[in-house]
């Protein structure tokens, strides 16, 4: 009984920090400066299209994306709705464009691939190629 | 900064029936996906589209145009924006609007060049959006802000127009806050209404300065802007010289159609995943008679409970006019009288719109780029003044209660 208890906390234990796990967030940057770690101010500022001191360009994930909604929950801390607001503020005030869309997690890893000093978000457990450094996680 | 653009009669290309505009866009929402479409690389096409359903419960006045029946034509509207990459660091702006509203021109918007030196230094050279309080230059974009329609009190909707000229912007960040200062300078002609009446005005050096500083969930949005204003009012003119023949020099000054106007304005929003909370004030300050001193606010709650928001509001103005001269003297001669109670009327027919309003409302985001909402706004004014209203019947108790419900896009 005692192992049958056991095996089932560290099955649930496993589960949840599996879970945990499959929540944390990358930001991976095509850049030949390794270095490069930023600050969770800065990745927003990133991909809310401030100004950042690396010479860096930010792509998303489409609205609807499940990786976009953690991004949006535990980075930009703002809904979905009032990101797409700020959007349409900043768009038709000329003040700043919103970073292009790319449609799926393995598009924007090739994307990343494909263009220097590109930027995107990423889900903790993909596998990345060794061209693309990761500047920022949250658990 | 005065009333610009109400009731102006100038069409430049006002849709001949106002239900053509909604078609319109209709017709681009069923044909545009929700993100904005690249037609070629350096060549971006976007746009803004709104169907405003208002109603109001008193049949003795009306509100922005709303009275006691359903009405879709008040704040409709179709915006169409063209941005064109010319270089990297050159790009050209264009924007029309089309409103149904019989009391908004439709025509160009926008139309100018963005310089972007820097990352963090930008400058925009051509017909703009005066950006006097935080969305003053979004009004038409009701997607872009929570409410059916932005308070009254607070965005009195004949105050905002464009102007011709040049603004600088730029940003400084760390890791702590993100601070933007922008700064312009121009001026523009246009038809306004002046105590309900239409005429010519010309406003020079009209300049202001902005800085919004985002800090956490913060964001704290402080601006200044001044212009100089001329306005054709020819009798008020003659009078005026007549009052200055007589040697009655303080009534002659007070009917002064020259003169600058100052606005001031906070606002502070705070939001997050759950909640916000914003609030603005603006001051507006004249020192000619036409033109009142007002002070406006607005507090705004809201919870977010994906996909809707529901929020409450409170916004309330004050305005009042300079008091009149008392240098005409009556009861000596029945001609000084005449004098006197002409120079008395102008002040007595200039119309106070103080008044506030609660609103609660919801919206709901259907999906990206497409959000409806539903809003109910008791608005109240003293009886003796006009408080935004067009009163049909002089006993209306400047009590009603405007309901709205808004589709808005943007594409």
């Amino acid at each position: 009984m005692k192992k049958t208890c056991a095996f089932l906390i560290l099955f649930l234990l496993s589960f949840i920090s599996a879970a945990i796990a499959s929540d944390a967030i990358i930001v991976v940057a095509n850049t030949d400066d390794k270095s490069i770690q930023l600050s969770r101010q800065q990745v927003r500022n990133l991909f809310m299209g401030g100004v950042i001191p690396y010479d860096l360009k930010a792509v998303a994930l489409p609205p609807e994306n499940q990786t976009r909604v953690l991004f949006n929950t535990k980075v930009v801390g703002l809904t979905e709705s009032r990101i797409q607001s700020y959007w349409a503020q900043m768009r038709f005030t000329g003040r700043k464009t919103a970073p292009k869309e790319v449609k799926s997690e393995d598009l924007v890893l090739k994307y990343l691939e494909n263009n220097d000093g590109a930027v995107g978000y990423l889900p903790a457990g993909i596998a990345l190629p060794n061209d693309l450094t990761i500047i920022y996680t949250i658990q | 900064m005065l009333n610009y653009n109400e009731n102006s009669p100038v069409d430049d290309f006002k849709c001949g029936n106002n239900y053509f505009l909604l078609f319109t866009c209709l017709v681009f929402f069923s044909g545009i996906s929700s993100s904005y479409a690249d037609t070629e690389d350096n060549l971006k096409v976007s746009g803004f589209a709104r169907v405003v359903m208002g109603y109001l419960d008193d049949k003795n006045a009306e509100y922005l145009g709303y009275d006691n029946s359903i009405s879709l034509d008040q704040e409709s509207l179709i915006g169409l924006q063209l941005d064109y990459q010319v270089v990297d660091t050159l790009a050209v702006t264009g924007q029309v609007i089309g409103h149904t509203g019989a009391q908004r021109d439709s025509g160009i918007e926008w139309l100018y060049l963005t310089y972007h030196p820097t990352k963090a230094l930008k400058f925009k050279l051509g017909r703009q959006r005066t950006p006097f309080l935080n969305y003053s230059d979004v009004i038409d974009v009701g997607y872009a802000y929570p409410w059916a329609t932005l308070p009254q009190q607070t965005y009195p909707r004949h105050f905002f127009s464009t102007f011709d000229g040049l603004m600088a912007n730029y940003e400084i960040s760390n890791n702590e806050f993100v601070l933007n200062i922008e700064g312009y300078w121009g001026g523009f002609k246009d038809k306004v209404v002046v105590a309900e009446r239409i005429m010519e005005a010309e406003t020079t050096d009209f300049r202001g300065l902005i800085s919004n500083l985002a800090y956490q969930n913060w964001t704290f949005r402080a601006s200044y802007h001044q212009g100089r204003t001329s306005v054709d009012l020819d009798d008020v003119v003659q009078f005026s010289g007549l009052l200055g023949q007589l040697g009655f020099t303080q009534s002659a000054e007070s009917l002064a159609t020259v003169g600058s106007t100052e606005v001031y304005q906070l606002s502070v929003n705070f939001e997050n995943i759950d909640y916000f909370v914003r609030t603005e004030f603006n001051r507006i300050q004249a020192d000619f008679v036409f033109v009142p001193d007002s002070d406006n606010y607005f507090v705004s709650a809201g919870y977010n409970y994906l996909p809707f928001s529901t929020y409450i509001s409170y916004s309330q103005n004050k305005t009042q006019y300079e008091p009149a001269a008392t240098d005409i003297p009556i009861g000596i001669n029945s001609q000084l009288d005449i004098i006197a109670f002409s120079y008395q009327e102008i002040f007595n027919q200039l119309p106070i719109d103080s008044s506030e309003a609660f609103t609660i409302g919801t919206r709901w985001d259907l999906k990206a780029g497409l959000a409806l909402k539903g809003e109910i706004s008791q608005l109240n004014g003293a009886n003796s003044d006009r408080a935004f209203f067009t009163v049909n019947d002089p006993s209306f108790d400047r009590k009603a209660i405007l309901y709205l419900v808004a589709l808005e896009w943007v594409f």
